[in-house]
């Protein structure tokens, strides 16, 4: 054999060994071990003070715990960290008192001052989601330890229970340990933030024991949980950004859920009897907004001849099913959602509200939206829809960067967006689209109604009954004369290997209890 | 040849500066709120306001500008908005998966397309040389995205003989990171079960990235060894009686190897910018993924950090393929 030949042979045979000419076996997860694919790369920072994404508040959900929790029905408020509380009669000031014997992964006890200093923390950090915290405490000194197992917290404002649980069941409360913060504080950052953006000081059901960001996420249990020991030993979040791998990934069993996959690709996963798809309407909406300060669209029947123009199952069928239909700006299953949907397509009713506006020649408009599939598809639906009418839209893509841009500068005409609870509450949603003041959605589409003075009114409201009635009344306000077409409230699915027992997908953003979960 | 190496060398100083200045403007003058769009719709006012004023963004451009050069002399790329970390640390985390997956990748290129760009010269006109044009033609118009999901389909999903996405097997351990380079870091450690299994994971991802490599060599090569192939010393050699091995590598070859050298630099550059659709479908946290949420989230500073980056490899690219001409050819000589 001459010496080329022989390199030959060598360069393959090693080749062979090299990727190991054997199959793989079908991939298996072990029992204790839960892996999921999804999109981890939004994660910034898992600083439960910090955090604002899906993944890092998925994380910290698993890492932190919080005074409290909201029923799985979202209708009250349960017992975390504290175990009772009792609330003063002008209902702002709440004190809780705390489950004894509680301990931080680090093995120290999660005490008082530990609240008091975790929630004190997010005023001093101020980063992004400090909003929910600083809306309604007025300050740091308004967060007291009382001896070793109560706190009391003062509100800005009467608190309705739902409302407290908004802001203390939220991750960015979630209790940090003040002994490892110490000890990791550098002079520049006294808070530890960088030290706890990729590190652990919780005392949740599972620890973080590492982030190597765009790749995974490895949370392992902890086995002196308060409530007990969790059932699963490990859980991966693993990156998988291409939705077809993950399916491919999940049907090969080396993965047991699959978190952002395709609306076509849930439903063709149906009736296959080793995955099971689970989804949840979310606490959230696709709109459609339209700028009042837009000449034509200050007029209220030209904003109406807009939602009675469009074809609202068309558009449906372009999400591909993935939406539960609704007009309103409560999303379903959140407390105070007001069930009405009084628009379809009638073509001859939008007519004539644009000719009572004086507009039955029609006009230009411009409509913005991202590339991101269906949104093109949908606006080009819409478009069509308002030629009907006599509206010439002319659609734009632009990058988000450039969208919000425009959109917070008010200066688009129309948009198609998206908006999702910060918290479990109607308040969170007639504040972004009813409340002028607040600087949110009503603010940039230049909408200020005297609806503001209801949802001012409304968060406040002690008696659940009238609160709930305050807030049908700011829906239906916004639904006959705001300048909103809301097409629906986005579905939140997950493919599951048919052995993960207890996994839940929750309305509200990417909340996953995962203390209960475990593999048959 | 040293003073050669001092002007290019110099030049490309120049020339990475000339990107600097028309990426920082060009990124600043286009419309949009990088603020915003990291924050996303729901961020309030206040805090987007005083973030923009916490990075410096309400100040003049020709001032951000400064105070960026006074930085980068200082070694500080500046944090980026979107991972709130320094650039450079983000660059050194995700630049080695995309030199490994390049230099896999332009290895199968450069190995695949040579083997078939000469055996279609030798071959001109036959069958197989047709085959050959028209198969590389196939995998040139192959979007590769699509070609990654159907590998991804047959060989790991249908066949099971290579592993899915990702650069190791979810159950094993990163070796300790020396080099950032997980097969080179596993060698270090000695463990070669993630050696191993790092190899076999790079194989799907590099045979698809290097599809395209493959095919724009191929082509060079065909045509290089069909120049060289007519001329008279080939002739000569062939007339001496040389077993025709011996012609076509050391006689044909050799001589034509001066475009196929510039080509292959070019890919090789072009695959360590990353490469942002095979890093989705294979899951591979390299730069090209990197780069494209940068851009897409008018990220500043990570913008300027890649381009400075990417600069960087095409001067050295482009030095490396110009020596390269004179350790070839002995004709050509820098002074």
């Amino acid at each position: 054999m001459n010496r080329s030949r022989c390199m030959l042979v060598v360069l393959v045979t090693l080749a062979l060994l090299v990727t190991g000419w054997v199959p793989n076996v079908n991939g298996q997860v072990a029992k204790t071990l839960l892996v999921l694919g999804r999109l981890i790369s939004d994660a910034v920072s898992l600083d439960p003070a910090q955090a604002f994404e899906f993944t890092s508040v998925w994380v910290d959900k698993q890492v932190y715990d919080t005074l409290v929790d909201f029923s799985k029905d979202f209708s009250r408020a349960v017992p975390m960290l504290a175990r009772s509380w009792t609330v003063s009669p002008d209902g702002k000031t709440y004190t809780f008192r705390l489950r004894s014997g509680v301990k931080f992964h680090s093995g120290n006890p999660v005490d008082a001052k530990a609240v008091e200093f975790s929630i004190r923390r997010v005023f001093r950090l101020k980063l992004t989601p400090s909003f929910i915290v600083t809306s309604f405490i007025d300050k740091p000194e308004d967060v007291v330890a009382i001896g070793r197992d109560q706190v009391q917290i003062t509100f800005n404002q009467p608190m309705p229970e739902t409302m407290m649980a908004s802001v203390l069941a939220n991750p960015v409360t979630g209790i940090v340990d003040p002994a490892l913060i110490q000890k990791n504080a550098t002079p520049d950052d006294p808070m530890a933030n960088k030290w706890l953006s990729t590190n652990d000081a919780g005392s949740g059901p599972f620890i973080l024991r590492s982030w190597r960001r765009n790749v995974r996420i490895d949370l392992e249990a902890f086995p002196e949980y308060w409530r007990g020991r969790p059932k699963l030993n490990r859980i991966i979040l693993l990156e998988m950004p291409e939705p077809t791998t993950q399916l491919l990934a999940l049907q090969r069993g080396d993965i047991d859920a699959a978190m952002s996959l395709l609306p076509r690709q849930y439903r063709e996963l149906a009736g296959r009897k080793d995955i099971i798809v689970k989804s949840s309407p979310t606490f959230s909406l696709r709109y459609l907004a339209m700028n009042v300060g837009y000449e034509p669209f200050s007029k209220v029947q030209v904003r109406n001849a807009v939602k009675w123009a469009i074809d609202y199952d068309a558009i449906k069928r372009i999400w591909e099913d993935a939406i539960d239909p609704g007009q309103t700006i409560v999303p379903a299953r959140m407390f105070g959602h007001l069930p009405e949907r009084p628009y379809r397509k009638n073509v001859e009713r939008a007519r004539s509200l644009m000719r009572e506006a004086g507009y039955e020649r029609g006009f230009k408009a411009e409509l913005l939206t991202v590339p991101d599939p269906p949104l093109p598809d949908v606006a080009a639906k819409i478009k069509e829809d308002l030629a009907a009418i006599g509206i010439d839209v002319e659609v734009k893509q632009l990058r988000s960067a450039d969208l919000l841009g425009i959109y917070r500068a008010q200066k688009h005409q129309m948009v198609i967006a998206r908006w999702g609870a910060d918290y479990p509450d109607p308040d969170n949603l007639a504040k972004a689209f009813a409340d002028f003041d607040m600087r949110q959605l009503a603010y940039r589409n230049q909408w200020d109604h005297p609806v503001k003075q209801l949802v001012k009114q409304a968060v406040g409201e002690l008696d659940r009954k009238k609160r709930e009635e305050l807030y049908k009344r700011i829906q239906k306000i916004t639904l006959e004369e705001g300048p909103y077409v809301v097409f629906a409230y986005p579905l939140r699915q997950i493919a599951l290997r048919a052995n993960v027992k207890g996994l839940e997908p929750s309305p509200l953003y990417e909340t996953y209890d995962l203390f209960e979960v475990w593999k048959e | 040849m040293g003073a050669y190496v001092a002007r290019r060398l110099l030049l490309a100083a120049v020339a990475i500066f000339g990107v600097l200045v028309i990426t920082f403007f060009l990124s600043h003058i286009v419309p949009g709120d990088p603020v915003a769009a990291i924050l996303g719709p729901q961020a309030p006012e206040d805090v987007i306001e005083e973030l923009r004023h916490r990075w410096g963004l309400d100040r003049p451009i020709p001032e951000q500008f400064l105070l960026y050069l006074r930085r980068l002399a200082q070694g500080d790329f500046g944090q980026s908005l979107a991972t709130h970390r320094p650039v450079l640390q983000d660059l050194k985390e995700f630049f080695p998966a995309t030199v490994e997956l390049a230099t896999a990748s332009i290895l199968v290129g450069v190995a695949a397309g040579l083997a078939v760009g000469i055996l279609s010269a030798i071959s001109r006109g036959s069958w197989l040389d047709h085959l050959v044009r028209f198969v590389s033609l196939i995998g040139l118009s192959m979007p590769v995205f699509w070609l990654g999901l159907i590998a991804l389909l047959i060989f790991y999903y249908n066949l099971g003989w290579l592993p899915g996405p990702g650069q190791i097997d979810v159950y094993l351990l990163r070796p300790p990171w020396v080099t950032g380079l997980i097969t080179v870091d596993a060698l270090i450690a000695r463990d070669f079960e993630v050696f191993r299994n790092a190899l076999r994971h790079l194989v799907l991802p590099a045979f698809v990235l290097g599809s395209h490599a493959m095919v724009g060599i191929a082509r060079i090569t065909r045509a290089s060894m069909l120049e060289v192939l007519g001329q008279e010393y080939i002739k000569t050699a062939r007339a001496k009686g040389l077993p025709e091995r011996i012609v076509i590598l050391r006689h044909a070859l050799k001589n034509a190897l001066l475009p196929i050298i510039t080509v292959i630099g070019i890919y090789y550059g072009s695959l360590l910018e990353g490469a942002v659709l095979t890093e989705t479908v294979f899951a591979w946290p390299g730069l090209g993924r990197y780069a494209t949420s940068a851009i897409l989230s008018q990220d500043f500073a990570a913008i300027m950090g890649v381009t400075i980056l990417i600069a960087l490899i095409f001067s050295f690219a482009n030095l490396a393929v110009d020596l390269a001409y004179a350790f070839l050819n002995p004709k050509i000589r820098y002074e």
